[in-house]
């Protein structure tokens, strides 16, 4: 009971008037004003009135044998009275008690009131106060959504601000085919109850239906354990549960799930629902990716079939695209090429020939010398290839080294005679692994030389035909050895 | 508990600041309230605070001036300042960044994080 904001007024009418108050409750005396005389010698009366009046939750007044009258109003709370408010006074002209019966009947009204809102507001607080937790956990869901890389970290940080606010002792996910971002959380506290909470995990998901439950039901409810025989073995302790599904339509990914052992606090509606928007973000990320995941294996496998394709057609080049790659990537690796920049390469290197699908086989496997007419069908492919890949768009950042694999740094190369450092860099690196490889495999019209003969040549055109910076990374890496091919 | 360090709310949502209020009470501290920037003020004048969260967005003295304001205070006394915001502004953050011991909080925030941003300050200032 908080009297601070009433100790002022309550003794200001002790003062003004010749009526004393004191304020009690069931365990003694809350409020009086510190007079020794005055209470020393109506105490009895006082506390035996005060005790009357709490326990017959009514207006009560007598008069003392020392000629004290003392009055008597309830104080109460919604269930029933919690103090008295004693007023009295030693003085011959005493009140009417029905004049003092109102006006201490308005007065603990007035504590009444008082107590009651401030009940109120600190409840309303407390609810705001959550709601902020769950908003909070709301927009940061909502902002992590939006991106691809959902990372594990991003899922651990999310599950364990999910301990929190909801107040319960261990959270989890249970995921079936991404088990990278299963987490368990649990309070540092609860080792006391738990010995092996992974153990507990595993056995609260054997009680959760698998998939033959049917969709409606989004989620799994254990409100005390004591209730329900299924959880007789899975842990001593009661406990409360609540499972719901992470699924996106059809998709079920697995479970998220809260456990606590406060069965005083209850699952409410309002958490439920943030867990079933929690569960659907969580579901909607796993299926972006496994989407964006058989997406890109599919551009793969459409790749190696184009690469297929042209080994077919031209069997002198069998191996070439894969060589090529990976002299490339020894390049930059070398040369410190970031992530992107080294994807784009790697698809360019793999199908920089791609475009020799639409010469004719006759031309490409001639075993003799071309003519200046073939060969011009021939220089056709680095532009034929770009035509031919310039659909995919997972492959647009290759483009560029498709089509300039035959530029020259000299600019006499083709398709537009670019010069030096106007040739895309992809293109520059693509041309010096091409022609190592080319020289060092038979070709329809020559037989195959050495890599160290090769590498004279290479040293040779650099400057020329070649970028001489890539050349000398070159050279470095096959002083080392080419290991890989 | 720490009950004898001293925080004042400056917000003029009643709201924002019962549950600041009653969070960083549950926790031990001392607390008082200021519904705007100037009462905000004198009452950090005259009580010294250990932590100051103050709203931007505030009749009579903004928050922002104020947090400039009372920049100075610390070379007499050390505290916390933390501004709370809901204006989208991408700049919002940088002059806070260029102040001595403050915070920069979004809102909507999360209560419970604010009390351990405060406990956090705390433990660092007793080392």
């Amino acid at each position: 009971m908080d009297l601070d904001s009433f100790k002022n007024l309550l003794s200001g009418f002790s003062k003004v008037s010749k009526l004393h108050f004191e304020v009690h409750d069931s365990k003694g005396r809350c409020f009086y004003i510190d007079d020794e005389r005055r209470y020393n010698h109506g105490e009895k009366y006082i506390r035996s009135l005060s005790s009357r009046v709490i326990e017959e939750e009514k207006y009560l007044h007598m008069k003392s044998e020392n000629s004290l009258s003392l009055f008597g109003m309830p104080i109460k709370n919604g269930t029933g009275s919690v103090a008295s408010l004693i007023a009295y006074n030693s003085s011959p002209d005493t009140p009417d008690t029905g004049d003092m019966e109102r006006f201490l009947s308005s007065l603990a009204a007035l504590f009444e009131d008082n107590w009651s809102y401030r009940k109120e507001a600190k409840k309303m607080a407390q609810e705001i106060d959550q709601s902020y937790e769950e908003l909070y956990l709301y927009s940061k869901i909502a902002s992590q959504i939006k991106t691809l890389r959902f990372t594990e970290t991003m899922q651990k940080e999310l599950i364990e601000d999910l301990l929190g606010i909801m107040r319960v002792d261990m959270a989890f996910t249970d995921l079936k085919q991404h088990e990278e971002y299963n987490v368990l959380a649990f309070r540092p506290d609860i080792t006391k109850k738990v010995s092996d909470p992974d153990g507990l995990v595993k056995r609260l998901l054997k009680i959760v239906p698998g998939r033959e439950m049917s969709m409606e039901n989004q989620y799994f409810i254990i409100n005390d354990s004591r209730e329900s025989p299924q959880c007789r073995d899975i842990h001593t302790e009661p406990f409360r549960f609540l499972a719901v599904k992470i699924r996106n339509n059809m998709d079920l990914h697995g479970w998220l799930g809260l456990l606590s052992f406060n069965l005083k606090e209850i699952f409410r509606t309002s958490e439920l629902n943030l867990l079933v928007t929690m569960a659907e973000q969580i579901a909607v990320v796993l299926s972006n990716q496994d989407l964006y995941r058989d997406l890109e294996r599919f551009v793969i496998n459409v790749v190696k079939s184009l690469v297929h394709a042209i080994e077919a057609k031209d069997w002198y080049t069998r191996g070439h695209s894969e060589r090529v790659n990976s002299y490339c990537m020894m390049i930059a690796d070398k040369m410190n090429i970031d992530e992107e920049g080294k994807k784009a390469l790697h698809w360019a290197s793999i199908l920089h020939d791609i475009g020799k699908i639409a010469i004719p086989e006759s031309i490409l496997n001639k075993p003799a010398r071309l003519s200046d007419e073939e060969y011009n069908i021939i220089k056709k492919h680095p532009e034929k290839g770009y035509e031919i890949l310039q659909p995919i768009e997972q492959l647009r950042d290759s483009l560029p080294g498709i089509l300039c694999h035959h530029e020259r740094f000299d600019g006499k190369g083709y398709p537009e005679g670019l010069e030096g450092e106007n040739i895309p860099f992809s293109g520059r690196v693509i041309a010096v692994a091409d022609t190592f490889d080319a020289i060092t495999s038979d070709r329809a019209y020559r037989a195959a030389k050495k890599q160290e003969e090769a590498m004279v040549i290479i040293n040779e055109v650099a400057g020329s035909q070649l970028d001489p910076v890539i050349v000398k990374v070159f050279n470095d890496i096959f002083k080392e050895g080419l290991t890989s091919v | 508990m720490e009950n004898n360090k001293k925080i004042i709310i400056i917000d003029d949502e009643a709201h924002i600041r019962r549950v600041i209020e009653l969070k960083l009470k549950n926790q031990g501290y001392q607390v008082e309230t200021a519904t705007n920037g100037e009462d905000g003020l004198e009452m950090i004048k005259e009580k010294k605070p250990d932590v100051v969260i103050t709203d931007i967005m505030m009749p009579r003295l903004d928050g922002k001036t104020l947090t400039k304001k009372i920049s100075v205070f610390k070379e007499e006394w050390p505290f916390l300042t933390i501004v709370m915001t809901c204006r989208i502004s991408p700049d919002e953050s940088k002059w806070i960044e260029k102040m001595k011991d403050t915070l920069f909080i979004e809102k909507p925030f999360s209560p419970s994080r604010l009390v351990e941003y405060i406990d956090r300050y705390f433990e660092k200032r007793i080392k």
